[in-house]
């Protein structure tokens, strides 16, 4: 051991004081960590004072156990007896997203912690609410079996209005008309448009900008679009114009040259495979690539049309020769935006890719929309949709996940795509063929707990009993998808079998006492330093000090949970902390009294406690070590911070306060003073002899 | 001045082993009352706005819902902690319904603060870590300690550093565990997870404060030789007095404000480590010292 023992290194000044101000660096970054508060009101003082726009700190606070801020902590067991030993990992998992999910978006629980555990053969799951109160209503949501339903789209109307409904629909209206009228003829009559704006308008936004809407587009207000098109600047509406939401009685204030438009039309070819193809004519991309490069060949401006009709696979064609009117940036597919653009009037293009198939393109001409500049005076209106509630987009089928017989992750074996395959067992084999059969090129959604998860195109009435789910997954995303499904699919009773519930002014109240102890043990600490070991004692506050604000600053950086036990490990590391000093300055005083020098003895003292302290911390770190094993909250909470806290005090002992003591003591006479227990006159007297 | 520890060693071993007797007494006699952590169960810690009804009255209502071997306890603000067999959630919201209307009116209500349940998978869990850990913090203590004092074979041989380090260490938590069995019998304090924690923080502790002694020793074993082991020991404990003690107050003072002020929640871990690292400084001189001085003597003899 004694090889150990490093010889003493002679630092210069200069090289101390640079120890010194780096300890006071992170002296000072561990206070901002700690406390942000103070240090933001100055950056906000500085800010307002010299608009440098210094950024504030991050103001998060500490992360604190159940214990300390109130919450719930549950532990599931899961019932896995029913399944095959290979799929329940995976079972587990899925139960724990669908777990997650619920206690996120059906409680609103921002943070919460689920996570799954194996003990033994068996599998839990833990779930952690901080902060949550009704925890009745969480164990009901937590405990049901996840539900997986497949639904169709629904094609019922909404109901119609009751009597009763459509007269207060038509009374409401024929009042807001009554008004409207009344703003235009305190117009005619010479009314100021703004005072009738403040008077009347009931949008919420331009009424306080005197009814200014802003410039117009045909897309966002298409019939304020039309009035203002056949209106000159300065023009009052002498009419009502009905637009969504209400009446508007309108003043054209301007106008100005809005986005680019195009008009086009398009012949598309596309294969089998191609997003939207329905009715593939073309195998393949390269049969369907050659085809519109024939279509192009063949394509004047004259025959357009008519090669429109007879070949485009995009089945309004038929209808309207390819035409697709007028449009604007933003309204087509990027690919196809970017030709259209680029091609000059009066053109045809080649062949252009999308995920469609290929298009040729005809440019027939380009302009720039107008934009007006708008003031409304808007009477609100109801409608029929405003009583009733537009119709459920979706409708059950009857076919949900007890028919499922598993989901799997699978791979089409032609394209290498990633796409998820369902089984299900006879019943769910017949109720899903019906449902692909009335459903062919529409939609059907999959909803797990009410939220729809994939909404697959039919593309074929399905009889084998199994189906592909198929669009774009990566293999994560595909995986969770099979587990989700597995968990509806799949029954894995879970059972509650511990559950801890601390109420938030409990949690409060343990937090404020622990503190109190830990602040009153701490300065006890200090008190009892300074009156034993005089000005080494001061030293050893100092270093407290830096522990303190190290330790919990690392918690904070770390994201270290405190609990109650965790607080007192850190009260019991105070302790251990000062511990190191104390072995450091009783060495000193022997080592005083055998009359060496302040700076021999200080240097020797460090030197020689080194090994019993290196020696000490490791053995209480062994039974950290083990703590933290043991794996139950209250056990780790407790060994983490003791464990932080004896390495900090490692640091603090050794470096901090053996740097800060070399610094000064220097300002101390050589064989020291009554400031130093140890010192003898003795040393004095023996030097003048 | 010199305290020899050696010299009066018979007689304070001879203390120490009379105390560890009776804490070994007061184990098999009465047991540890293990809490909720090890026998699973639930416990309930409720709370009333201005005055809580008698233990009876309580009883009774937990009888009319078949609850009957049910442990209450005062808590200071009007507080009652019930501990009651393992309750599901359906037994938990009708114990407190149940109570609620016996119990509450319109100005004095009643206010679950806190609420436990340990299944029996749970705390067959727990009660096996617990062993494993004590065991396994046991050896590695051992195997460092002798691995740390490898260099100093002669006179003594490392291994019994370790082992004379562990019998006080040893010493030390059935000071603890006699304690808790004392006032588990007069005072119905239970042991939980948190009384496990503090044995382990205990050994490892007592066995730190020995490490510092031992070691003194063994640096003052490499420089001086013409001392017997017994002065020896003597020495190194009569240099590291001072700082035994200091230390022991030192934590003990932070341990103490937060036994006084901390809740009721962690009163009892404050308890036994207070107990454990007061034995701990005590062990470190008055046992594991004079063993070692033994130690040395025996081997002499053969």
């Amino acid at each position: 051991m004694a090889k150990n023992v490093k010889p003493t290194v002679t630092l210069t000044r200069s090289q101390i004081k640079w120890r010194v101000a780096w300890i006071g660096i992170l002296l000072v970054v561990c206070a901002l960590i700690v406390a942000p508060t103070y240090a933001n009101y100055g950056i906000d003082w500085l800010n307002n004072k010299t608009n440098l726009g210094v950024p504030r700190l991050p103001d998060k606070g500490f992360n604190l156990g159940l214990d300390l801020q109130g919450g719930a902590h549950l532990v599931y067991q899961t019932d896995t007896s029913q399944i095959l030993d290979k799929d329940k990992a995976d079972s587990v998992e899925g139960v724990r997203d669908v777990i997650e999910r619920r206690v996120r978006g059906g409680l609103g629980v921002s943070e919460p912690l689920v996570q799954t555990t194996k003990v033994g053969s068996d599998y839990r799951i833990i779930v952690e609410l901080p902060g949550v109160t009704d925890v009745n209503t969480a164990i009901k949501m937590i405990g049901e079996t996840p539900v997986l339903e497949f639904k169709e789209q629904n094609d019922e109307p909404a109901r119609d209005l009751t009597k009763e409904e459509q007269k207060q629909l038509d009374d409401f209206n024929a009042s807001a008309t009554k008004k409207a009228n009344e703003v235009v003829k305190q117009l005619k009559n010479g009314g100021d448009f703004a005072t009738l704006v403040a008077k009347y308008s009931e949008d919420d936004t331009s009424k306080n900008n005197s009814g200014d809407l802003g410039f117009v587009n045909e897309k966002n207000y298409p019939e304020i679009y039309n009035w203002a098109k056949i209106h000159k600047d300065g023009e009052y509406s002498t009419t009502v114009v009905k637009s969504a939401g209400g009446l508007n009685i309108l003043k054209k204030v301007g106008e100005r040259q809005g986005e680019k438009e195009v008009s086009a039309a398009h012949i598309l070819i596309c294969y089998k495979g191609a997003q939207g193809c329905d009715n593939p004519q073309y195998n393949t991309k390269v049969e369907a690539k050659a085809k519109a490069e024939e279509i192009k060949k063949q394509a004047t401006t004259a025959n357009f049309a008519e090669l429109a009709k007879q070949y485009s696979t995009d089945p309004t064609a038929k209808t309207n020769s390819g035409d697709l009117g007028k449009f604007g940036k933003g309204a087509m597919v990027p690919e196809f935006e970017k030709a259209v653009w680029d091609l000059p009037v009066g053109t045809i293009s080649d062949a252009v890719e999308t995920q469609f198939g290929y298009h040729v393109i005809y440019k027939k001409g380009e302009d720039f929309a107008k934009e007006y500049q708008m003031s409304r005076i808007l009477v609100k209106t109801k409608e029929k949709s405003d009583i009733v509630p537009p119709a459920e987009q979706w409708k059950t089928t009857g076919l949900s996940g007890t028919q499922l017989k598993r989901a799997e992750v699978t791979e089409d074996t032609r394209t290498g795509q990633i796409q998820v395959s369902l089984n299900f067992d006879d019943a769910g084999s017949q109720l899903f063929a019906d449902i692909t059969g009335r459903n062919v090129g529409k939609p059907v959604a999959i909803f797990l707990d009410g939220q729809p998860i994939s909404i697959p195109k039919v593309n074929e009435a399905i009889t084998s009993g199994s189906a592909v789910i198929s669009g774009g997954f990566t293999l994560i995303e595909a995986k969770q998808l099979a587990q989700r499904l597995n968990s509806g699919a799949l029954p894995v009773p879970v059972d509650l079998i511990s559950q801890q519930k601390v109420d938030a002014t409990l949690g409060s109240d343990s937090l404020a006492k622990s503190f109190y102890a830990g602040l009153i043990g701490l300065i006890g600490v200090m008190i009892f330093m300074v009156i034993y070991y005089r000005f080494p004692g001061l030293l050893s506050v100092f270093s407290l000090v830096v522990y303190a604000l190290l330790s919990l600053a690392t918690f904070k950086f770390i994201g270290v949970t405190l609990t109650l036990s965790g607080i007192a490990g850190f009260i019991l590391s105070i302790g251990m902390a000062v511990d190191t000093n104390v072995l450091v300055f009783e060495r000193l005083k022997e080592e005083l009294r055998t009359g060496k020098n302040l700076h021999t003895a200080s240097e020797e003292s460090f030197r020689r406690s080194w090994p019993s302290i290196r020696d000490g911390h490791i053995a209480t770190l062994v039974s950290c070590v083990f703590l933290v094993w043991f794996g139950t909250g209250f056990v780790q909470g407790f060994a983490v911070t003791l464990a932080i806290g004896v390495l900090f005090s490692l640091f603090t002992a050794i470096i901090a306060t053996r740097a800060v003591s070399r610094l000064v003591f220097k300002w101390f006479k050589e064989e020291g003073n009554c400031l130093f227990w140890g010192y003898t006159k003795h040393t004095s007297e023996s030097a003048n002899k | 001045m010199k305290i020899p520890f050696v010299k009066y060693s018979k007689f304070l071993l001879a203390v120490s082993a009379v105390v560890t007797l009776l804490s070994f007494a007061a184990l098999f006699k009465w047991g540890l009352k293990p809490s909720i952590d090890f026998t699973g169960g639930s416990l309930l810690e409720i709370s009333f706005s201005t005055a809580r009804p008698d233990n009876t009255a309580v009883e009774a209502v937990m009888a009319e819902l078949n609850h009957k071997n049910v442990v209450i306890q005062k808590t200071d603000n009007n507080g009652l902690i019930l501990r009651t067999a393992f309750l599901n959630e359906n037994e938990h919201q009708a114990v407190l319904s149940g109570l609620r209307a016996k119990f509450e009116n319109k100005d004095n209500k009643l206010r679950e603060n806190q609420f436990q349940t340990i299944g029996a998978a749970v705390s067959s869990q727990l009660r096996q870590r617990s062993i494993v850990a004590v065991i396994l913090v046991v050896l590695s203590i051992v195997a460092f300690v002798a691995y740390a004092f490898r260099s100093v074979s002669y006179p003594v041989a490392s291994w019994k550093y370790g082992v004379t380090a562990i019998i006080a260490a040893v010493h030390d938590v059935m000071l603890v565990v006699g304690v808790f069995a004392f006032l588990g019998h007069y005072n119905n304090i239970e042991v939980d997870i948190g009384f496990v924690v503090a044995l382990l923080t205990v050994m490892g502790y007592s066995v730190q404060d020995t490490i510092v002694v031992y070691d003194r020793i063994r640096e003052n074993l490499l420089h001086h030789r013409n001392f017997s082991f017994a002065e020896m020991v003597d020495i190194g404990l009569n240099e590291t007095l001072m700082r035994s003690i200091n230390t022991t107050l030192i934590t003990l003072i932070p341990l103490v404000a937060l036994y006084v002020l901390g809740g009721a929640t962690i009163k009892n871990f404050a308890l036994a480590l207070i107990v454990g690292i007061a034995s701990g400084a005590y062990s470190s001189i008055f046992v594991a010292s004079p063993l070692l001085a033994y130690v040395d003597k025996w081997q002499n003899k053969k």
